[in-house]
């Protein structure tokens, strides 16, 4: 896992993606930080945080396209993969990488709330709470990132199909307030996104019997509760996709809150995502 | 059986690998001992890759099971693979890492001890004879380079097993006779299996030929057994100088000479002809002396012996036409077996289709 991990983190500093990563998220955080706190006059620096969310949609993806479609690509992963480390530490090891690209930014992002006591007090607690949410928040980007990267061989399919699915989760937080909610709606939302998964476990496993069974169950078992107690899927519709929505949950830490329940969503996600991305590798082994 | 134990070292059994409705590899079955250098003979797509895949754990089989060293390639992997060297059909190389710096990676996930890493790393450069590129970047090598690079990462930590697939695609003929020799040297304290489908390859470096077509064993035997049992044909290539109508009468007249055929003439007065005999018969004496005795002086005469060349298009194609011995006829019934499963093979795809 050592191996792994200092190689990946050599890699991003032979190559200048580790260099160009760090820059323009500095810059970026940079000209927010002058504008919001220093120009406005704002003692509070979640307003910046909150401001430079959007970077992770672009930033991400460049870190973590080539983590393991490249491997792919270069047939590298038979050397992994026949060498005596698991699957797990493999994953591991990359994911760690990436995160110390990632937090030797944020660690310079912690000197700011120290520059703007030069001015006057600082409510530290708010501050230091908000980075820490930006840091998980990055983390499940990350954690995300990596696990696009291990579906594909290229690298450009991964930023993109990353980029998308970034772009989706930042802007659901806006969308997600306007859908319906009532349940008939949500009945039907819900009965096509089953329809998808299917289709999307089609695409993986290429068994026909298996997916019309999984579909079957699913669409019967979304009926039967529209039958039985159609109350349940009340504002459901909305209840969801604020719950994809992964940006959304920084908001309470832009208000000054330390939110446990965010943090566990954001540590569930990265766990959940570097073991998708192991049970990927595994699977392609048995393709 | 526990003599057994000692000398098996992998044991493959009832090997199966299916894509679908393709078999890959198709309950394939052998041992290889320790100490052992085995050549995996097949054409291109005959499951050679598929098969060192599944024994270095990449892949997993459908069916069967792989040992080494009495342990479980999917039970316990990670043991297993401390133990195999592997050298894919396309090196697995970083190309913006330096040649040393590579090592130095390969080194680590294979858990070589620190105290020995350096060392180790010095001693396979120079083995692979690729110390002066030690400090090159990887994507500026040429292919004969990279495949030592991939080589020496094969070799990296001196694994008791060393499988290589295909090591000496692509390099120039001088490449090839260094990549053999190292293969050679390695061969004393390492068990090789190698996979090619050159024939001369194999007779150069291997002890043990197995031959694989369409996922299954054809054959397995000592490449010197193999062109021993297989390889004689009985006959003979001769040159002579003298009136050709005079030597064939003569040699019409050795009642244990079967058939000849009188091959072009090079010049007019060398008659080039080739004789068959049964196979376990030696005719060559009878030859020299009738030609004494007409006074026609014999240039060359040489044993036709099959290549393994032959033999293996002999075995996977079945289009022999050489004279039929009884391994021949063994041959041909494994090579009508094989015909028969590619038919059930096709009714099998039909029936899938119809569903």
């Amino acid at each position: 896992m050592l191996a792994i991990y200092k190689k990946e983190l050599r890699t991003y500093y032979t190559s200048m993606i580790g260099y160009v990563f760090m820059a323009f998220f500095l810059v970026i955080i940079g000209i927010y930080f002058y504008i919001q706190n220093l120009m406005y006059g704002a003692a509070n620096f979640e307003y910046t945080l909150s401001g430079v969310i959007y970077l992770f949609v672009l930033l991400v993806p460049i870190l973590t396209m080539r983590l393991i479609a490249e491997e792919n690509k270069q047939k590298t992963d038979q050397l992994l993969f026949t060498s005596p480390v698991s699957a797990g530490a493999i994953v591991v090891g990359k994911l760690l990488a990436v995160f110390t690209v990632f937090f030797s930014v944020i660690l310079i992002t912690c000197f700011y709330p120290l520059i703007m006591s030069l001015y006057g007090k600082i409510p530290y607690a708010s501050a230091y709470s908000s980075i820490i949410g930006f840091t998980l928040l990055g983390a499940a980007y990350l954690a995300m990132g990596i696990f696009i990267s291990s579906l594909t061989e290229s690298q450009v399919v991964a930023a993109i199909v990353s980029f998308i699915t970034f772009l989706f989760t930042v802007l659901m937080g806006g969308i997600a307030g306007a859908f319906p909610s009532d349940n008939k709606t949500a009945y039907i939302v819900f009965t096509i996104i089953a329809l998808v998964i299917c289709l999307i476990i089609y695409l993986l496993m290429r068994n026909l019997t298996f997916t019309i069974g999984i579909g079957f169950l699913m669409v019967l078992g979304l009926t039967a509760v529209y039958l039985l107690k159609p109350t349940l899927f009340d504002g459901s519709v909305i209840r969801v996709f604020d719950w994809i929505s992964v940006a959304s949950r920084f908001d309470s830490f832009n208000y000054g809150i330390f939110n446990l329940s965010s943090i566990i969503y954001y540590l569930s996600i990265i766990f959940l995502f570097t073991f998708f991305t192991v049970q990927v590798i595994k699977k392609k082994r048995w393709s | 059986m526990k003599y057994k134990e000692e000398t098996i070292l992998i044991e493959v059994k009832n090997l199966v690998k299916r894509y679908g409705n393709n078999t890959a590899v198709d309950h394939l079955s052998f041992t290889v001992d320790k100490g052992q250098i085995l050549g995996f003979l097949g054409p291109n797509g005959a499951g050679k890759s598929t098969t060192m895949n599944i024994i270095t754990g990449y892949i997993s089989a459908t069916e069967g099971t792989v040992t080494v060293n009495g342990l479980d390639v999917f039970e316990e992997p990670e043991k297993v693979k401390k133990m195999i060297g592997y050298l894919p059909e396309f090196p697995p190389l970083y190309p913006d890492m330096t040649v040393r710096e590579y090592l130095n990676f390969v080194a680590d996930i294979k858990k070589v001890k620190k105290s020995e890493k350096n060392r180790m790393i010095e001693d396979i450069m120079e083995d692979t004879r690729i110390a002066p590129m030690a400090d090159r970047l990887i994507k500026h090598l040429s292919k004969g380079y990279k495949q030592r690079v991939g080589l020496a990462q094969a070799i990296m930590g001196y694994p008791e097993l060393i499988i290589l697939d295909e090591p000496t695609v692509g390099l120039d003929p001088k490449q090839i006779i260094e990549i053999r020799d190292l293969i050679k040297t390695l061969s004393k304290n390492h068990t090789v299996i190698l996979s090619s489908h050159i024939m001369q390859e194999v007779t150069a470096v291997c002890d043990t030929v197995m031959i694989i077509d369409k996922g299954k064993l054809i054959l397995s035997d000592k490449t010197e057994n193999l062109s021993e049992s297989l390889g004689s044909t009985g006959g003979l290539r001769l040159s002579i100088k003298g009136d050709k109508e005079k030597i064939l009468a003569a040699l019409n007249k050795i009642t244990r000479i079967k058939n000849i055929e009188v091959q072009e003439q090079t010049s007019s007065e060398i008659v080039n002809l080739m004789v068959h005999c049964d196979e376990h018969e030696d005719i060559r004496e009878d030859i020299f002396y009738t030609m004494c005795e007409l006074g026609t002086p014999i240039l060359e005469m040489q044993t036709i012996r099959m290549s393994l060349e032959d033999i293996f298009l002999k075995v996977t194609n079945g289009s022999a036409e050489e004279s039929v011995s009884e391994e021949d006829l063994e041959l041909y019934d494994q090579d009508n077996e094989l015909d028969d499963s590619r038919n059930d093979n096709k009714e099998d795809n039909t029936d899938a289709g119809d569903l």
